[in-house]
């Protein structure tokens, strides 16, 4: 399997900045806003809070997973790098589906590790609830766009570009790779671990229940009502009988409602710079850096049984042999989770959770912020909201500001010191990337 | 010698005669299923093409749902998704017919169950699907 080196030189993430998660065409405050102005707003906060100016930064990566369809770009950086004052400074644009913003980081720490740039940003944007506005009927991406007009993205347009993702030659005319993302990893967990169904269907509502109480303390998230809000409204007499209820319908074969993303639009960056760089580059800075230890990748593509888990055993594997880290040491978690699935069984392949029980820990609430282990402190992809490739740096954003000691009502009992971020998406990309605080 | 070559068409046009073709490593005989270039397994730069029996075993199940189907599967009858071994090696994620509910329930503690392949026409191209053998 694959193997990674030390890097050249250690490399921190000095600066984050992150949009709110939002239905941008919803509201009039927000309805036209456009890629430079959100990627524009996560980058200036992001070099705000590392104390640099754009002038500092040497150059930048650009994140979007679908900029054809949501922007009706090709060269996404090219065209927004003067909002945020990098007018003529390099660029590059990647794509990794719901792994770029993890992926993000990966390469920007690549990049200062190499010796090439000291101090770069890494952004990501998406508009993962709106296209650009048509001038006419019969809009397709080939037509002209309006230049700030935008109009909401139905499920059904969705779902057609998610089919992009997988493999024209097998994946899509096999069938079973594309439809088995959403519910192998709990049939997987099922047989392996010996629960029941039913268990299993619990397990998967706490974990919209935690993300929720999570995102309820988070201004960022999108969706911030609790399940027992929300259930003692309805006339339930407590919040899992909602859970089960036909307000929370079964979608999937174990999967239900509330454990799928909410897509929405949003931003978020990060200012990573060489860390011997620091009192030179970011002489105001007025936090800790967060020094990134490691990043382990692997990927699989749709066909292959068990994608996901197989490929985070593998990056996991990577980042633990090449740091010397131990699952014992991760004081905090996060995981994509746009299946809510996700969340449990990369807890569990990082050995952050015991094998087999992590189940319990999520039913007991213990992972929740306030909880022992927390997981996805900010309300994860049903609840924070998953602005696709903007995900991955808002649980960096997240991830450092609860290392900071920053996320106030939300802030975990525990300072974190040592986090492990489990990027996924893109059918199928992994990075598992292991975060420590400077002291 | 490493040929540019219409792999994924000569796949095709295989599932069109019925038959299952993949390819197989002359280094270490892994198979390739559905076919590419270069063996996975030890890295060889070649594969031949081979034709596989189509027998197999499926190791997981999962029932398709209202996010996991689409109108046209409908035509597959009762069906599943799952992990499928052929017995060439190869391992790869596949639609299985004849699984409903009730029979995953019976099936799950007898995993892996034996299965063999057969072609399913779709608009314009007949792929390739597994039905449990005891059907
Ligand atoms: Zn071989």
């Amino acid at each position: 399997m694959g193997k990674i080196g030390k890097l050249n030189r250690s490399v921190s993430i000095i600066g984050v900045g992150c949009t709110p998660f939002m239905y941008t065409v919803d509201n009039e405050e927000t309805n036209g806003l456009t890629e430079g102005e959100l990627f524009g707003y996560a980058a200036l906060k992001a070099m705000e809070d590392a104390g640099v100016s754009p002038q500092d930064v040497d150059f930048y990566f650009h994140g979007e997973a679908s900029p054809l369809n949501g922007s009706n770009y090709l060269t996404p950086n090219i065209q927004i790098g003067n909002w945020f004052g990098m007018k003529g400074k390099g660029s590059i644009h990647h794509s990794e589906a719901c792994c770029t913003g993890y992926l993000a980081i990966d390469q920007a720490v690549n990049a200062v590790a190499s010796g090439k740039f000291d101090c770069v940003l890494t952004g990501c944007v998406e508009f993962g609830d709106s296209v650009p506005a048509p001038f006419g009927p019969n809009d397709t991406v080939e037509t002209p766009k309006h230049p700030y007009k935008r109009e909401k993205m139905t499920m059904d347009r969705f779902l057609a570009t998610t089919m992009w993702l997988y493999d024209r030659c097998y994946a899509r005319s096999m069938m079973a790779p594309m439809e088995l993302i959403y519910d192998d990893a709990a049939e997987d967990y099922v047989r392996t671990r010996g629960i029941t169904a039913q268990q299993m269907d619990d397990t998967l509502n706490w974990m919209a229940i935690n993300n929720r109480r999570n995102a309820a303390k988070n201004p960022l998230a999108i969706e911030r009502r609790e399940f027992e809000d929300i259930a003692k409204e309805k006339g339930f007499p407590d919040v899992m009988s909602y859970m089960r209820s036909p307000y929370n319908p079964r979608m999937g074969d174990f999967l239900r409602m509330e454990g799928v993303e909410r897509k929405c639009d949003g931003a978020a960056a990060a200012i990573v710079c060489a860390t011997d760089m620091i009192p030179q580059i970011a002489k105001n800075l007025k936090h800790k850096p967060i020094e990134v230890l490691g990043i382990g990748n692997a990927a699989c593509e749709a066909t292959t049984p068990h994608f996901e888990i197989r490929a985070t055993e593998e990056a996991v594997r990577q980042v633990y042999e090449n740091t010397g880290v131990k699952p014992e040491e991760l004081d905090i978690f996060f995981a994509n989770d746009f299946i809510i699935t996700s969340h449990l069984i990369s807890a569990e392949i990082a050995g952050y959770l015991p094998w087999g029980e992590g189940w319990k820990y999520i039913c007991e609430g213990r992972t929740a912020y306030d909880g022992d282990k927390p997981i996805n402190t900010n309300g994860g992809r049903t609840s924070f909201g998953h602005a696709h490739a903007a995900s991955g740096l808002a649980d960096v954003y997240e991830c450092c500001m609860q290392m900071r000691g920053e996320c106030g009502e939300r802030q975990v009992k525990k300072l974190p010191k040592t986090a492990m971020l489990r990027g996924y998406g893109g059918a199928q990309n992994i990075a598992a990337i292991l975060l420590r605080t400077i002291d | 010698m490493i040929k540019l070559e219409k792999v994924v068409q000569r796949f095709y046009e295989g599932l069109e005669e019925g038959k299952f073709l993949g390819r197989k490593c002359p280094v270490c005989g892994n198979v390739e299923f559905p076919p590419v270039y270069a063996c996975n397994k030890c890295g060889s730069l070649e594969t031949e093409w081979v034709e596989c029996s189509g027998k197999g075993v499926m190791k997981s199940i999962v029932m398709p749902a209202a996010l996991s189907s689409k109108p046209e599967y409908a035509q597959m009858g009762q069906y599943a998704y799952g992990e499928v071994e052929l017995e060439e090696g190869a391992c790869f994620n596949a639609v299985v017919k004849g699984i409903n509910k009730r029979k995953r329930k019976e099936l799950m503690p007898k995993l892996p169950v034996p299965v063999h392949a057969e072609t399913f026409q779709r608009n314009g191209y007949k792929t390739v699907v597994f039905v449990l053998d005891e059907e």
